[in-house]
């Protein structure tokens, strides 16, 4: 029987509802899951405190939050697809585009809003046109947005003639751009806030919305949830569309933070913004997700990156050290497992 | 979304794993990347040194941060090793950092990182338009900024590099006396590493300015021919077999004139002649095998050298720094058989060129020059930064 509210045959969506209750029973008697991260995070703010005491000021701290609130939003997001078994790799690109065509239109004097709003819209656009691809062809994302990245990369370089874009004084000056850009007086950058929203309303749709239940019902077994009647290719799109929306916003981020955004934007998020996700506890294999380890996982790598500097060692190493986290995350998550199904046999 | 204890252990082991690879690297690369100004190498330092320097050691210690838009690129490491000799002299400190790859939003976190670490100014140089408003804020807050290789006009502070369109007109004309002149036909291929960098973008134009001198010249491109070296030459293979009876590829970029060299090794009878920038042991190999015609230097020791005295001489002496200025850092052009340099340097045969490019010591005493004349008086040789690209 299918309930066509949920779209999930009523039986096993009691079953899945009963299974969330107890965990959420057996989490409350013991510690979060993001523990781990949360320690490791701290024992690496210690460790450079203790060689370099300036690395532990307020200033400094908010400042590293700041700086990397967009890995950590992407990473959110990169979350959700993982919790579906899937890997995007054309958010960077797609960050790009949507920066790229706000500041094109906030030139053209369309209001600095409507512009805002274009870019998310084609942010989302240009996800779900991931995911329509992954349904029509039956591939895995991964390999459709190794397509997608360069066609949108391209796309961006045609629009922007291979230059930066960047918006004009008067629109640089106004109060909107002088906020985000940290060049008000108000007390902590803005950023952090649209992180703290995004956490908030990202959590309630991955936690507690029927969005959510399908995402990670899909990535626990995709074929147990097309037989439960969740439909499944909507799901891909809309997942996609999400990341997608994601990353449109971070474009627009970006835009507003930095003032202008070049050719190269993006290109560098690929890695830690997957690493973050990695690192904050969400497994590769699908089913589950940790929205508060990716942001933690987000600092770790920034805390690896800043302390680095604070250390004085060169910065080739940060590089190093971030593929050394991923692959013991990695190598652990599956020893882990391995050890898990050991113990259950 | 079952979630299992073991997941908190994993994430302790990786915070473990992270800390321990930082202890690791405090313990093994922490000197690595800072001149250790040590009363011996102060002292030793101190013949070298301009005059008046000598009593450095004894002022208020400074840190330099200096931030390259790449590491581990050979034309890069010049410049680098330059700093370092700059900051040995002058008795000071410096960290060198920035991204593996060009990566500018990395590379201005890091720019952003140096300053919370508390150095007292910071010789960066700057691949995008959207790193300018972060280090305006950064000069705004008090710590000087000198820029170098690669200019944003809109940065409140200096810019020491070479004449951007001045040097592909060079380049241009170069390759043009090589196809003998103005009546020389056929078609010219252009490559741009990285489409959208003005530094790059004014190269192309100076080429192109140069070209138009011969009207039998059809100039194919900029193409995008990529950074990497192995994508690099991948493009310029694809351009080659695209265009077999193009008469020149000319690059922008330093890994050019080496994909260039050995592109003409395995083609030698593709009738193309080849030119492009920067004076790395490979580029000059190509150029000593006659695969390549000429590579137009950019005075890597100017660009690494004259940031650092720029900023410790302003710290010291209270110089206001905070507007934009051009000091150019010269060009060198080199073929198989003759080597300019500029500053009325010394003349050099390619040989001692090519020792000099292999040596940071040799080079550091080649340019003494410098050190004596154009560099401390950079001051009077500020000239406004339309000049760059006049």
């Amino acid at each position: 029987m299918t309930n066509c509210a949920t779209g999930i045959d009523s039986r096993k969506g009691t079953a899945v509802r009963a299974d969330r209750k107890i965990n959420l029973i057996k989490r409350g008697r013991r510690l979060p899951d993001e523990i781990g991260v949360g320690a490791a995070l701290v024992a690496l703010i210690a460790f450079v405190s203790l060689i370099q005491p300036r690395f532990l000021g307020i200033d400094n701290l908010l400042n590293l939050v700041a700086n990397n609130t967009i890995i950590a939003i992407l990473a959110m997001g990169i979350v959700f697809l993982l919790a579906t078994g899937e890997i995007d790799l054309s958010f960077g690109y797609i960050l790009n585009i949507t920066a790229v065509v706000a500041g094109l239109l906030m030139i053209a004097g369309l209001p600095i809003a409507v512009a805002v709003i274009i870019a998310l819209v084609l942010g989302a656009a240009l996800g779900a046109f991931n995911g329509f691809l992954t349904v029509l062809f039956r591939l895995p994302l991964i390999i459709i947005t190794l397509g997608t990245a360069s066609m949108y990369a391209g796309l961006s370089l045609v629009i922007n003639r291979s230059g930066s874009v960047v918006p004009p004084k008067e629109v640089t000056n106004s109060e909107y751009f002088q906020f985000m850009g940290g060049l008000s007086e108000f007390p902590i950058s803005p950023l952090i806030l649209v992180l703290v929203v995004t956490f908030i309303i990202l959590s309630f749709v991955f936690y507690r919305s029927r969005f959510g239940y399908r995402v990670t019902a899909l990535g626990s077994n995709p074929e147990g949830a097309r037989l439960a009647g969740i439909p499944v290719a909507r799901v891909r799109i809309q997942v996609t569309a999400l990341m997608g929306l994601l990353a449109g916003l971070c474009g627009v981020l970006f835009l507003s933070f930095r003032g202008a955004v070049d050719p190269t934007t993006g290109s560098g998020y690929l890695l830690p913004v997957i690493a973050a996700a990695i690192i904050g506890g969400t497994p590769l294999t699908g089913g589950t997700g940790s929205l508060v380890g990716a942001i933690l996982g987000a600092m770790v790598i920034a805390v690896i990156d800043t302390g680095i500097v604070f250390l004085g060692i060169d910065a080739v190493w940060s590089t190093f050290v971030t593929g050394a986290v991923i692959i013991a995350a990695v190598g652990i998550d599956q020893l882990v497992k391995a050890q898990r199904r050991k113990s259950r046999n | 979304m079952r979630r299992s204890k073991s997941k908190g252990l994993k994430g302790a082991f990786v915070g473990t794993l992270a800390a321990a690879s930082l202890v690791a690297l405090a313990a093994c690369g922490g000197s690595s990347s800072t001149s250790e100004s040590t009363e011996a190498e102060a002292a030793t330092s101190a013949e070298t040194a301009p005059t008046g320097e000598e009593t450095a050691a004894a002022e208020d210690p400074i840190t330099i941060g200096f931030v390259t838009h790449v590491v581990g690129n050979p034309f890069i490491e010049q410049i680098i090793d330059a700093a370092e000799q700059a900051a040995t002299d002058l008795g000071v400190e410096i960290q060198v950092t920035g991204p593996a790859g060009a990566d500018a939003d990395a590379q201005l976190k890091a720019a952003q990182s140096l300053i919370a670490s508390g150095v007292d100014g910071i010789a960066i140089s700057v691949p995008s338009e959207s790193m300018v408003q972060g280090l305006n804020q950064i000069i705004a807050g008090g710590t000087p900024i000198v820029t170098f290789n690669l200019l944003q006009a809109g940065v409140n502070g200096p810019y020491v590099g070479e004449k951007s369109v001045e040097s592909g007109r060079i380049l241009g004309k170069s390759i043009l006396d090589g196809l003998g002149g103005t009546g020389a036909k056929g078609q010219a291929i252009l490559g741009n590493c990285f489409p959208g960098f003005p530094v790059l973008e004014n190269r192309a134009k100076g080429v192109q300015e140069s070209l138009a001198a011969a009207p039998g010249i059809e100039v194919l491109g900029p193409f995008d021919v990529k950074v990497d070296a192995a994508e690099n030459y991948a493009k310029w293979e694809g351009l080659l077999s695209a265009n077999p009876d193009a008469v020149a590829l000319i690059g922008l970029c330093a890994p050019d004139i080496a994909s260039l060299g050995k592109l003409k090794k395995t083609n030698p009878d593709a009738p193309f002649i080849a030119g492009g920038y920067d004076l790395t042991a490979e580029n000059l190999a190509a150029l000593e095998s006659g695969d390549a015609q000429v590579s137009i230097g950019q005075t890597p020791f100017m660009q690494g050298y004259a940031p650092v005295y720029m900023l410790v001489d302003a710290i010291r002496n209270g110089i206001d720094i905070a507007s934009p200025a051009f000091l150019n850092a010269g060009t060198e052009i080199v073929t198989q058989s003759s080597v300019q340099e500029p500053f009325d340097l010394p003349p050099l045969t390619f040989t001692e060129l090519l020792e000099i490019s292999a040596s940071p010591e040799m080079s550091r005493e080649y340019y003494q020059p410098l050190v004596e004349g154009v560099i401390p008086n950079w001051q009077s040789e500020l000239k406004p930064i339309g000049d760059e690209s006049s």
